[in-house]
């Protein structure tokens, strides 16, 4: 479409005079239609009768006049047509002589239409000028915005936690669905209502509103705040306030977001969990100190650094203080033993020192002067501010230590009758080697007397018979000497022995108890045996003890030679060993290990403490105590000891 | 001391200490009787002795036959000789067995001469031997 350029006059008469004929003109009125035609809006003039008297290029371009519209009717011209009462507002605004605007909407775009008087340069208005502004993208972020505010007012009402927002002054500017509902309140009632006047003053608690004060000059932290309230349809409910601020652009002033969270089913889960889990520790704690009371272990703490102790009630009855009563190491001073006074203050001492657990054993005396054997195993660690803390457990090992030391004293006194079981034995036997030298001393001085009392004397006779009594004399002695070393003897006495002479004067000491037995005994004694340190009796007492069992293992052994092997021998560099063989009834290999442990026997009268007793011996030797079942019949016994007695627990004999 | 013609009443002494079998016999031919010793049982019954003792005095424990043994061998071989037991070992349970077993005496060592000479006494006593007299 041709575009022609609006041409006017310098008045309403001559423009219509000029009326289709507007390509001349003066260079004035050219350069404003120029002018015109630069702006972007479109402009329309209109005559007092509301015909087109004509427009600009913009008018053209935007809203599509065209040429043919000029002098016609407005109502007939298209583009003008969705403003059917332009005519009319037209006319008021002649009379008027007051601009008006009206709203157009040319398909998606939106136009503001000014309609203002046209005026003559006497001040008539002689038409109107209709100016075009578009306003599509305004109308579009209105629309958006609008859009905006509903969505946002759609959420808040959906969202079932109650959100209110405060004014600066901290009144109630408007609030969501669930906020009215809680609080049973309308819109209108509440509007500019101060906060804390809502619920019977429950938000009127200063710290709450101090908060919100600050928040207001600018600070954005808020701690939330618990606060009870009691609704009419939900009864006690607890609300957690929260709150943040809300700032606009181009306003100075804050308003603040006030959130409510119904927190109440959530503490009263808290609530009953913390019950259960108090419930729970009460019965751990019960379990624990029911379990000290039963295992006598009592249990403290210490903080180093203050000398702050904590103790078990197991532990006050451990140490028979009052429940409760505050602990001092001065306290505990008063019932350690002193004996074990000084075993306190290294521990302490050490404790002190630094980070290590440590573990002692130490005794008190009780007001009553008995004594407590407490155990005790301590755990350093540190304490929450970082200082050195022990944690420990104490037991009351009396009882047990009571009946270890009554089972040792079982265990010695059962050695004992073991001991003189073998020495019941063995007396008879050297009742047996005393009494024959006594016979013949008595048979031989009853001789010696009725020799010399004969007439004429027989003295060679009387001289032969006291010789002879001399003689048993001797060997009596012998024996008593032998006896005698035998005898109460309990802790090693060492001195240097020879092994084939101690197992000689066993075999004399217990030759009579074998003849009875009819058992032969065998030595073959090694002639380069090293001379040992240890102690003589007692290794006696062991092979006395092998040679013995030797013989009451043939006693039923009718069908070949009760024969006993003493051996001794070199074992290695530095051991010596004494082998005691025999050819009874051998020993079943599974007893082996048994035979020598306290009690166990194969024979039916004996108390099978025997080998108990020896093997004790020759381990106290460092030795080795074992058996063998032979390639024929019987059993060998042998012992192993080391010739250098280290570690070997001497006492000096009395 | 052997007195004439007259035969001395065999004692014989069985047992397997030395010592005894030096002093006993000595003792025994102080008091007038004739004494032979043996150590072992089997030894006595092997000798010719047997047939001629009027009184045996024999230990109980002795390697091989012991002396409770040598006594029922000769109740077997129906030898009466009347038996005085010696022992070292003081049992007094041993005793009233070999007793009641028919032995005269049960004699614990050391022994005194006169409970010596009173056992074989009464031992000879008994011997029913037409030969055998105490003196």
């Amino acid at each position: 479409m041709t575009v022609q350029p609006l041409w006017l006059d310098g008045g309403w008469a001559s423009f219509r005079a000029l009326n289709g004929n507007y390509a001349s003109g003066t260079a004035a009125t050219t350069d404003l239609i120029s002018i015109l035609d630069t702006v972007e809006v479109p402009i329309v003039v209109l005559e007092a009768d509301a015909t087109i008297a004509g427009f600009n290029k913009a008018a053209a371009d935007v809203i599509g006049m065209t040429r043919s519209d000029i002098g016609q009717a407005s109502r007939g011209v298209a583009a003008l047509a969705a403003m059917p009462r332009l005519d009319r507002q037209c006319r008021e605004v002649l009379e008027g002589g007051v601009e008006s605007r009206v709203d157009l909407r040319d398909g998606d775009r939106w136009f503001v239409v000014r309609i203002s008087p046209y005026r003559t340069s006497d001040g008539h208005a002689t038409g109107t000028v209709l100016t075009f502004t578009n306003v599509t993208a305004f109308r579009a972020s209105l629309d958006q915005a609008v859009y905006e505010r509903e969505c946002t007012k759609a959420i808040l009402n959906t969202v079932s936690e109650p959100l209110v927002v405060l004014s600066a002054d901290l009144r109630i500017q408007s609030g969501n669905r669930a906020f009215y509902a809680l609080f049973e309140v309308s819109r209108d009632e509440t509007q500019g209502a101060p906060l804390h006047e809502l619920g019977d003053g429950a938000f009127a608690l200063e710290p709450f509103r101090a908060q919100l004060r600050r928040m207001i000059a600018g600070n954005d932290e808020f701690q939330p705040v618990e606060v009870d309230h009691v609704s009419t349809s939900e009864g006690q409910r607890t609300l957690l306030l929260d709150a943040r601020p809300l700032s606009f652009p181009g306003h100075a002033e804050r308003r603040i977001l006030v959130t409510f969270q119904d927190i109440t089913a959530h503490k009263q889960a808290q609530a009953a969990k913390d019950l259960r889990s108090e419930e729970e520790l009460r019965r751990s704690e019960a379990f624990l100190a029911e379990g000290q009371r039963l295992s006598l272990t009592g249990s403290f703490s210490w903080k180093v650094a203050t000398d702050e102790i904590t103790w078990s009630e197991q532990l006050y009855r451990i140490y028979e203080f009052d429940s409760g009563a505050p602990v001092t190491l001065e306290m505990i001073r008063t019932r350690v033993h002193p004996d074990d006074d000084t075993l306190l203050e290294r521990m302490i001492e050490q404790a002190r020192d630094g980070m290590s657990d440590f573990e002692w054993q130490y005794r008190l005396v009780m007001p009553d002067r008995s004594i407590k054997y407490l155990h005790s195993v301590a755990h350093a660690t540190k304490d929450q501010d970082g200082h050195l803390e022990y944690i420990a457990a104490v037991q009351d090992v009396t009882a047990r230590r009571t009946s270890e030391e009554a089972l040792a004293k079982a265990r010695s006194e059962l050695a004992q009758v073991a001991r003189a079981t073998s020495l019941g034995v063995l007396t008879a036997s050297i009742a047996h080697e005393v009494n024959q030298p006594l016979s013949g001393i008595i048979t031989n001085a009853g001789t010696c007397l009725r020799m010399l009392d004969a007439d004429p004397p027989n003295l060679e006779g009387a001289r032969e018979t006291a010789r002879r009594t001399i003689r048993d004399g001797n060997r009596a002695s012998d024996v008593i000497a032998r006896l005698r070393a035998l005898f109460s003897k309990d802790e090693l006495t060492l001195e240097a022995l020879d092994l084939n002479e101690v197992s000689r004067e066993v075999i004399a000491l217990s030759e009579s108890d074998l003849q009875r037995n009819q058992v032969t005994l065998r030595s073959e004694f090694a002639k380069d045996l090293p001379i040992l340190t240890g102690d003589r009796i007692q290794l006696q007492q062991v092979i006395l003890n092998l040679v013995r069992n030797a013989s009451d293992a043939m006693a039923n052994v009718h069908d070949r030679q009760r024969l006993v092997l003493i051996r001794t021998a070199r074992d290695g560099a530095d051991q010596v060993r004494v082998s005691v063989r025999d050819a009874g009834v051998g020993v079943d290999p599974e007893n082996v290990g048994k035979l020598l442990d306290a009690f166990y026997t194969t024979k039916t009268d004996g108390m099978g403490i025997g080998l108990s007793v020896s093997r004790t011996i020759v381990e106290r030797h460092h030795g080795r105590l074992w058996a063998e079942q032979n390639d024929g019949p019987g059993a060998t016994f042998l012992f192993s000891i080391p010739i250098k007695p280290e570690g070997i627990p001497e006492r000096v004999p009395r | 001391m052997r007195q004439g013609t007259r035969k001395l009443s065999l004692v014989s002494v069985v047992d397997d200490d030395e010592s005894v079998r030096e002093s006993l016999p000595d003792l025994l031919r102080e008091f007038g009787f004739d004494a032979r010793a043996f150590s072992s049982a089997e030894a006595f019954l092997a000798s010719d002795a047997v047939a001629e003792t009027s009184c045996l005095l024999l230990d109980i424990a002795m390697p091989g036959m012991s002396g409770p043994d040598l006594q029922q061998e000769l109740t077997r071989r129906r030898q009466k000789i009347p038996i005085v037991f010696i022992t070292a070992h003081a049992d007094e349970t041993v005793r009233p067995k070999l007793l009641a077993r028919g032995a005269v005496e049960c004699l614990s060592k050391p022994f005194s001469e006169a409970a010596l000479l009173s056992a074989v006494g009464t031992a000879l006593g008994q011997h029913s031997s037409p030969s055998a007299t105490a003196t």
